[in-house]
């Protein structure tokens, strides 16, 4: 796979009745592609580059997540006020039934998205997105966030000590770039827990039957964070949708199971 | 009835350096090397608790502090913990209610201090309006107001609140507590976090329109500014050793004090210290330096450090802050290895003599501009009898030279509860009467 970086542009929209400058990310040429972040921001990882190739991916930065401005999240009141600024940034950008593709919390985010919006997307693509509480197979985001950082890469990769694995999570090695990242990392996973604390259970799974469009869900047989069984729980309430878990991976699919997660996306946006 | 019918009489509020006892609430008895398997908040594994020695531990908290009040403090002071094994205090005005019962009924004239229900963790604020002003009215006009945010762990993991949102839920949660305690008619309240359609609470604080307003803190800049913008006390602990860090932080509240406009009145700050005295300073450190050092081990040092700042609670400028450093460091963040010696000489705790304690205090309260001065004396496993003895010796022996330490520069305390000399006259009317019954 490359990992050559295609050339990224930010565009911001002022939206949300002007109390938001929504940061977008945008790269590549062609049907349009929106892709949700997970929990600690956006990073601009080697599948958007890959997605970019054939398509223009529009990345937005979740509200309080954008260098500079961390007020922002106060903005956004609550997860329903969030899905209708992503609205909003969709009509803003002038999107027509862009391909919705998230991850983790993102994936909540685009999950919603397009069961609030049945008619948003044209295809939805859902990466071991969180929004569904079951008691026999407890999500432990909490302990996740609050707990160690040494602990992190258990939650997020089948093999932790890997050198993708740790390229993921690598910080700068200049200490001023890596305090700023610190930071910055630590208060965009507190503007997305705001939506998802303790448990992040909006009641999607009483309106994942109103996504429209076809679905593709996938997970790591490992995942650590979001058990696989809620890889059955999205494919059985979203209508015709298609389930891929793979195996050796945890939930950064895309980390562990780089050519997989991309040969069965690709398939799938292409089709 | 010896106590009962005793005729109370409000001592006039002359300004003198006020002396409280501060408590927290530990269960006594936790098992050696706790710390090393186990977070002493939010999963702290309760089956290291004996029920008998629960109780004994949570009664003695309170006749420990009744003595206090008897013993000639100022002011008696608890605060909140939830899910916690160093300070089982879940509602801290329970207690805080016990101790102004009895106080009221022997006559004693003592403030009652409550360090904090936790403003940005509460989901009833209307609850603490109506606490805080029954025990302003039960304390005859004697009440406190402790009004902190809240610790990350308490608010964002044992209440769940979400990270970015505990600032938020305490600015509307004051605001509105204050406002129910003066207002003169119902009113509706259509908060961010909180709607009611009839604010109404019964009873109101005999202080009006507020009991005098403390918060604690760590001593950031933008918690300073609020407390001296809003003319409130601030309080700072000595859990990170005012040797390491008073200098700093209490220059900071003094110099934004001056910035902003604000008089050097030395009533505008309190400060919480952990003490333990004995006859020499010899006997002092036999009989306290296990229980300092095993408390403060297995209590704040258990605390994993993730829980004291979760994801959200602090904007990115103040994490980079932390993370840089540049200031001295506390002792807060290595309790979990702290030596008796490194607790003593950080000043986390003073332990000595009359005479040894007595000259630190003075030292560091002038230094520092203190008016309002809280003692700790009791930590962790310490019987009752040995806090009593404490108690005892600091307000025999200590106590009476610290009063007097800003007399020579003539401030009024006005953070202090004023108290209400018709309320103290009806309680004493009343037992006097039921006497006779």
């Amino acid at each position: 796979m490359t990992t050559s970086a295609i050339a990224v542009r930010e565009e911001t929209l002022e939206i949300w009745d002007g109390r938001l400058k929504l940061r977008v990310k945008v790269a590549g040429d062609g049907p349009p592609v929106l892709f949700f972040h997970p929990l600690p921001g956006l990073a601009w990882h080697p599948l958007l580059d890959l997605l970019a190739q054939e398509h223009t991916v529009y990345a937005p930065e979740h509200p309080g997540t954008s260098p500079g401005d961390p007020k922002a999240i106060e903005q956004v009141q609550t997860f329903t006020e969030l899905l209708l600024v992503y609205e909003e940034a969709v009509r803003a950008l002038g999107l027509d039934r862009p391909a919705v593709v998230g991850q983790s919390f993102g994936g909540m985010v685009a999950a919603d998205l397009a069961a609030t919006f049945p008619a948003l997307p044209s295809r939805l693509v859902l990466l071991a997105p969180i929004g569904l509480w079951r008691d026999d197979a407890p999500i432990p985001l909490m302990e996740m966030v609050a707990g160690p950082p040494e602990d992190l890469p258990g939650y997020l990769f089948a093999h932790p000590d890997s050198a993708a694995a740790r390229a993921t999570l690598a910080l700068p090695e200049d200490p001023d770039l890596m305090v700023k990242a610190i930071a910055q990392s630590a208060w965009n996973t507190g503007c997305t827990t705001k939506f998802a604390w303790p448990i992040a259970d909006h009641g999607l799974g009483r309106r994942l039957h109103r996504v429209a469009v076809p679905t593709l869900v996938v997970w790591g047989r490992e995942d650590a964070l979001v058990p696989v069984a809620y890889a059955r729980e999205f494919g059985d309430r979203i209508a015709g949708s298609r389930v891929e878990v793979l195996d050796d991976c945890g939930h950064v699919v895309q980390v562990d199971q780089p050519e997989l997660t991309w040969a069965v996306m690709n398939e799938f946006l292409a089709g | 009835m010896v106590g009962w019918c005793k005729t109370p009489s409000p001592a006039p509020k002359e300004a003198s350096v006020k002396v409280s006892m501060f408590e927290q609430v530990p269960y006594r008895y936790m098992p050696d090397g706790f710390e090393n398997h186990n977070s002493s908040v939010v999963t702290a594994p309760y089956q290291v608790v004996d029920p008998a020695r629960m109780t004994e531990s949570l009664f003695s908290a309170y006749a420990e502090l009744l003595h206090g009040a008897r013993a000639g403090f100022d002011g008696i002071f608890v605060t909140e913990h939830s899910q916690s094994s160093y300070d089982i205090s879940p509602n801290p005005t329970l207690l805080a209610s016990a101790v102004a019962c009895a106080a009221r009924s022997e006559g004693l004239d003592v403030a009652i201090g409550v360090l904090g229900r936790s403003l940005g963790k509460t989901r009833e604020p209307l609850k603490i309006a109506e606490e805080y002003a029954l025990l302003d009215c039960l304390s005859g006009g004697r009440l406190i107001a402790g009004f902190p945010v809240g610790l990350s762990y308490d608010a964002n993991l044992n209440a769940s609140i979400p990270a970015v949102e505990t600032r938020e839920r305490y600015r509307e949660h004051r605001e509105l507590i204050l406002r129910a305690w003066s207002a003169t008619e119902p009113f509706p309240w259509n908060g961010r976090f909180e709607k009611y359609g009839q604010v109404n609470v019964w009873p109101r604080p005999i202080q009006q329109p507020s009991p005098p307003v403390w918060i604690p803190g760590t001593g950031s800049p933008g918690t300073l500014r609020d407390i001296l913008q809003n003319d409130y006390v601030f309080v700072y602990l000595s859990w990170d050793g005012p040797k390491l860090t008073g200098r700093e932080v209490f220059d900071r509240y003094w110099d934004l004090a001056e910035e902003m406009g604000r008089d050097r009145n030395p009533y505008r700050l309190a400060f919480l210290q952990v003490v333990a005295v004995s006859e020499t300073d010899e006997r002092a450190e036999q009989e306290y330096a296990h229980h300092l050092q095993a408390h403060y081990r297995s209590g704040l040092g258990a605390i994993p450090g993730s829980a004291f700042a979760v994801a959200g609670y602090a904007e990115p400028a103040a994490i980079e802050g932390m993370l840089r450093g540049g200031g001295p460091e506390g002792m807060l963040g290595r309790m979990k290895t702290a030596t008796f010696k490194e607790l003593v000489d950080s000043q986390v705790a003073i332990v000595g003599s009359p005479a040894t304690v007595a000259d630190q205090i003075q030292a560091f309260v002038r230094e520092f501009r203190i008016g309002n001065l809280l003692v700790m004396l009791q930590n962790g496993s310490m019987p009752r009898d040995l806090t009593e003895k404490n108690v005892s010796l600091f307000t025999e022996q200590v106590l009476p030279r610290l009063r007097p330490i800003w007399d020579d520069e003539g401030w009024t305390n006005h953070w202090w509860p004023r108290g209400s000399q018709a309320a103290t006259e009806v309680v004493a009317g009343a037992a006097a009467s039921g006497a006779e019954a």
